[in-house]
């Protein structure tokens, strides 16, 4: 099945809808709406609000963050803005700076 | 290191992929292209962008202008509206094309390499021409453009021709992507 990856040197402006899971490794800039998973990796720069039914965050994620099932954030992952997720890991060397709300 | 950027089929994205590396698009896409490697797009997949890349290879749908600098390729089950510009052009037989199609140096380089550049576009053009298949109003913008332009190209300055603005045409065009899609 087909796994969306976003590289490392592509940086993707916009609104990007999914209904997979997403992988990102490069850059995005907009808003990111997934069904599935997403999976920020380290090294990758997002600059988006993202809703998601699970996120994990190795790379920098600045932007309010929701997701129907969990969130975590990884060694080296940082997330400056909101989190809105049922269940909510915090590794042990990841960075985050916002509101939590685990009430959904 | 760039691996293969893939959007893949469940994605839809309005906005703008930049950068360097390959892309391979199953989905679809609104806005505009432009990397520095090769651009697939795969069977299934709607692009409404103009496409600027190293190289092009098109097995879906676009709409849009398809830029690449190495070249650009259709393959079999492409259909694309808009135009085709790159070093060499290939058109599989069963793609679907309309637009204007230029061969020839990117525009930066025109002035300097136009003659060169009518030298290959010369043969080039001779002979893609009977392998590509040309639906009826193509033929019509293609025909007239072709025997002209190696000769043309000498005189003509380095803006090309200006792209043929038909608006019963594009809405023609939309109608028969999105039965030919079906």
């Amino acid at each position: 099945m087909a796994n969306t990856v976003i590289a490392q040197g592509i940086t993707i402006e916009g609104e990007l809808t999914s209904e997979e899971d997403v992988v990102i490794q490069g850059t995005l800039r907009g808003k990111l709406v997934s069904k599935d998973t997403v999976n920020v990796e380290s090294g990758a720069i997002v600059e988006a609000d993202i809703a998601a039914s699970s996120l994990s965050v190795g790379g920098h994620i600045t932007g309010n963050v929701t997701a129907s099932d969990r969130v975590d954030l990884m060694p080296g992952g940082r997330l400056i803005g909101d989190v809105k997720a049922s269940r909510l890991t915090i590794a042990d060397g990841a960075s985050f700076k916002g509101n939590v709300d685990m009430d959904v | 290191m760039a691996d293969v950027t893939v959007v893949g089929q469940g994605i839809f994205l309005r906005g703008s992929i930049r950068g360097e590396g390959d892309v391979e698009i199953r989905g679809r896409i609104e806005g505009d292209i432009e990397v520095g490697g090769e651009v697939t797009i795969a069977d299934g997949a709607l692009v409404k962008a103009d496409v600027t890349a190293r190289r092009i290879v098109v097995r879906g749908a676009v709409a849009g202008n398809l830029t690449g600098e190495d070249g650009v390729r259709l393959e079999q089950g492409a259909r694309v509206v808009g135009d085709l510009r790159g070093a060499t052009i290939g058109v599989a037989e069963g793609a679907l094309v309309r637009g204007t199609v230029q061969t020839g140096n990117a525009p930066a380089e025109r002035g300097r390499a136009r003659t060169a550049a009518a030298r290959e576009a010369k043969p080039a053009a001779r002979a893609a021409e009977p392998r590509k298949p040309v639906p009826a109003p193509a033929a019509a913008a293609k025909g007239n453009g072709l025997p002209r332009r190696p000769a043309a190209i000498a005189q003509e300055e380095r803006t090309g021709p200006p792209p043929p603005v038909v608006p019963a045409l594009k809405k023609g065009a939309r109608a028969a992507l999105r039965k030919r899609s079906r």
